[in-house]
């Protein structure tokens, strides 16, 4: 039978501490036995490992898949500013400005499968199989060789369950996230099947969704949906039983999340704080995120948290002068700082950074200390990061919206991501001892196929992400 | 021959090949400067009469120039002018704060409900390769399915300019006689003709629309081509695309939802 020369399977947004909880009280057995056999063996076993900044999936998946931080790898939220105006773009894989582990391994001759890895749509020509995930549009276009599709709308294949079904109806969001649950396994058994892969990657959205949409009521005991997420959860450690069968006790082996969760205490809408602390100046009529009046607007954000000056020569309609750039960002990260939650007065942003302080262009390995002007001037990828990033205390989700009227909201939404408890297991991969981070995975993953890692990548020594000291 | 005389007589070749293949045809006219191009090929190629209807769309949130043109040129033109709405998404307040399902509603749907009343085998449409990336794969001849459905990787060749005008079991066939076009083409074509196009195109106060659909969905670039001749020139020059101005494409479209439903914004 084929087995894969690595194994990689990924749950997206699942936290290190549930998990543990899971384990620790017999409700994913199979996860359990992989975590004993792998520890007990000196081989591995389960840790928390940091996520990206920010904290989305896009961000995250895109530092995993190419080893570089956003500095690099030119990925920084699900929606940036168009070059061309105050209108907004969306980033896919196309932006991407270095090679990912398909790529690189591909080029080394490895033959290569990638399934639903968020940020991989539309997907790059590679030595085997990449099937975009969150975010492309269609079954037709998910796939490289395209003709793959075929075959996967044949099993009625579903690239993510149906958030606006969550939204209205979350009975209807379970049934429609075990359909796409069950498809995705369907799919990583069949090309599992096919041949004997040096890289095999299948990653699984669901579990993002249902904390985003369940997390709070699991937590709260609700009668009816926190034995619905566990049943989830165990659903996902039945397909974890029947791949450890497939692979035998030898495959060498992750199963890590990108990030993890933790009940929302309140929806922050930023870009309505930024208004009434009068840096952001609403456009008369809006018709997008992003529509601001920039001949009044000194700085607007972009979620999650991500502030930008609107500098003059830089900006399209900038009107902040290079010299008060720094002062602008100081004062900025002041009013930031003063955000507070009205239920309980607890501040709501925990630390701002620079962005010279989170993130690193290429040619560099770690932060360096920059003067403001060239940092406000960067180009390139580096110079499209947010000048800076607010990052939330927990159970603080931030958002963007122009259009309400409240900083302050709950929804639908139950859960946010979290930046330090990811979750990592391990077996028979070698990964650095010590802290972790998404970043740090390329380099051991090329290794253990034995390809070379680009001079460039990330996630040795000093170029890794450190913001909380 | 010249590009454009070149371009002229293909598309008529096809327009003819289609009239003579399809009984009922008509050919689509949103007002637009492509599909009013298209008008005054079709008229060209019967020598100055259209024999069969001129299709319009109608979503109801349309510029008013846009009516006030369509009206006054469909007399001029002696054209069998078919004017459809979706009246029944209208009376339910469909309207673009929800946008995928209004273009579907009161574009694709509306079309349907044309082709079921009329019996329409085939549609003239002044689509272009240039516009979009997807239509970089159309054919001049395109069968539809029964669900709207276009199956671009299972479409016949069309080498040497050899067209397959007929497919079995389809509903309907998408004629696209300007797909070789260009937009600096269309108006270097609509300045040879001397062909009427609504003032929306030129500028005014700073501002022109480059492309025009619903007034909701379009925005004017900035521009100062106040004239033909100059709109030709800022083309030459540009490297922004066209369908920059309207709302973002069906790609963005559907990510913004998608992000709006798990709460990004």
């Amino acid at each position: 039978m084929n087995r894969p020369r690595l194994m990689v399977l990924s749950i997206d947004g699942v936290p290190f501490g549930l998990l543990e909880r899971f384990l620790a009280g017999g409700r994913m057995p199979n996860l359990a036995g992989l975590v004993e056999q792998a520890s007990a063996g000196g081989q591995g076993g389960l840790r928390p490992m940091r996520s990206a900044q920010p904290t989305v999936s896009c961000v995250a998946w895109s530092s995993y898949m190419t080893g570089c931080n956003p500095g690099k790898h030119g990925i920084f939220g699900f929606i940036d500013r168009r070059e061309d105006g105050y209108e907004l773009s969306f980033p896919n894989s196309r932006m991407m400005a270095v090679e990912h582990l398909w790529e690189i391994l591909s080029k080394a001759g490895k033959r290569v499968f990638g399934m639903n890895v968020p940020a991989t749509y539309p997907p790059r020509p590679v030595n085997g199989v990449l099937i975009g995930g969150f975010l492309a549009p269609s079954v037709d276009k998910c796939a490289y060789p395209a003709d793959v599709s075929g075959y996967l709308k044949q099993i009625d294949y579903q690239i993510d369950s149906d958030a606006a079904l969550a939204r209205k109806d979350k009975r209807a969001m379970l049934g429609n996230l075990d359909k796409t649950l069950d498809t995705r396994m369907e799919a990583m058994f069949h090309f599992l099947d096919a041949e004997p892969w040096d890289f095999f990657h299948t990653h699984i959205m669901g579990t993002d969704r249902i904390n985003h949409f369940l997390l709070e009521k699991y937590e709260q005991g609700d009668p009816q949906f926190a034995p619905a997420f566990e049943r989830y959860y165990r659903r996902i450690d039945e397909a974890v039983g029947r791949l450890l069968d497939r692979l035998g006790d030898d495959t060498p082996l992750l199963i890590f999340s990108d990030h993890g969760f933790c009940p929302i205490k309140q929806e922050v809408q930023l870009s309505r704080y930024l208004i009434e602390t009068g840096w952001t100046v609403p456009a008369t009529t809006l018709r997008h995120p992003l529509s601001i009046d920039p001949a009044r607007s000194k700085a607007y954000c972009l979620i999650p948290g991500r502030i930008f000056v609107n500098l003059k020569g830089r900006e399209p309609g900038g009107i902040v002068p290079l010299e008060e750039y720094q002062q602008t960002r100081l004062k900025l990260k002041e009013d930031l700082l003063q955000l507070k939650d009205p239920a309980t007065g607890e501040p709501v942003i925990r630390k701002v950074m620079m962005r010279e302080d989170l993130y690193w262009p290429a040619g560099s390995f770690g932060v360096d200390a920059l003067p403001p002007e060239p940092v406000a001037r960067a180009g390139g990828v580096f110079g499209r990061a947010a000048d800076l990033i607010a990052i939330p205390h927990d159970g603080y989700d931030l958002k963007l919206g122009l259009a309400g009227n409240t900083v302050f909201q709950r929804t639908e939404l139950e859960g946010m991501h979290t930046y330090h408890d990811a979750a990592m297991i391990s077996r028979g991969v070698e990964l650095p001892a010590g802290d972790l981070e998404i970043l740090m995975l390329a380099q051991p993953i090329l290794r253990q196929l034995g390809v070379e890692p680009p001079q460039d990548m990330d996630g040795v020594g000093s170029a890794v992400t450190s913001w909380e000291n | 021959m010249d590009k454009l005389g070149e371009l002229e007589s293909q598309s008529i070749y096809i327009i003819r090949e289609a009239y003579y293949h399809y009984k009922k045809l008509a050919v689509l006219w949103s007002i637009g400067k492509d599909s009013t191009t298209l008008v005054t090929l079709v008229r060209k190629a019967f020598f100055g009469r259209v024999p069969f209807p001129a299709l319009h769309i109608d979503t109801s949130y349309k510029f008013p120039e846009m009516y006030r043109f369509r009206d006054e040129y469909s007399k001029k033109w002696g054209l069998e002018l078919v004017v459809t709405r979706n009246e029944a998404a209208l009376a339910a307040g469909m309207k673009c704060d929800k946008k995928l399902e209004c273009c579907n509603a009161l574009k694709t749907e509306a079309l349907k409900q044309a082709i079921a009343e009329h019996g329409f085998e085939a549609l003239l449409l002044g689509i272009r390769r240039d516009e979009h990336g997807i239509r970089a794969k159309e054919r001049y001849f395109s069968p539809r399915d029964e669900k709207f459905q276009w199956n671009y990787q299972d479409q016949p060749p069309e080498l040497w300019d050899q067209y397959k005008s007929q497919a079995e079991e389809r509903t309907h066939i998408r004629v696209h006689p300007l797909l070789g076009w260009t937009e600096v083409d269309i108006w270097r074509y609509l300045k040879r003709e001397n062909v009427p196009i609504t003032e929306l195109y030129f500028s005014r106060n700073g501002k022109r629309y480059r492309s025009i659909g619903c007034t909701t969905c379009c925005n004017p670039i900035d521009s100062d081509a106040a004239t033909i001749d100059e709109i030709i020139e800022e083309l030459e020059t540009t490297n922004t695309s066209e369908r920059a101005g309207r709302a973002q494409d069906k790609e963005n479209v559907y990510t913004m939802q998608k992000l709006r439903a798990l709460g990004y914004m």
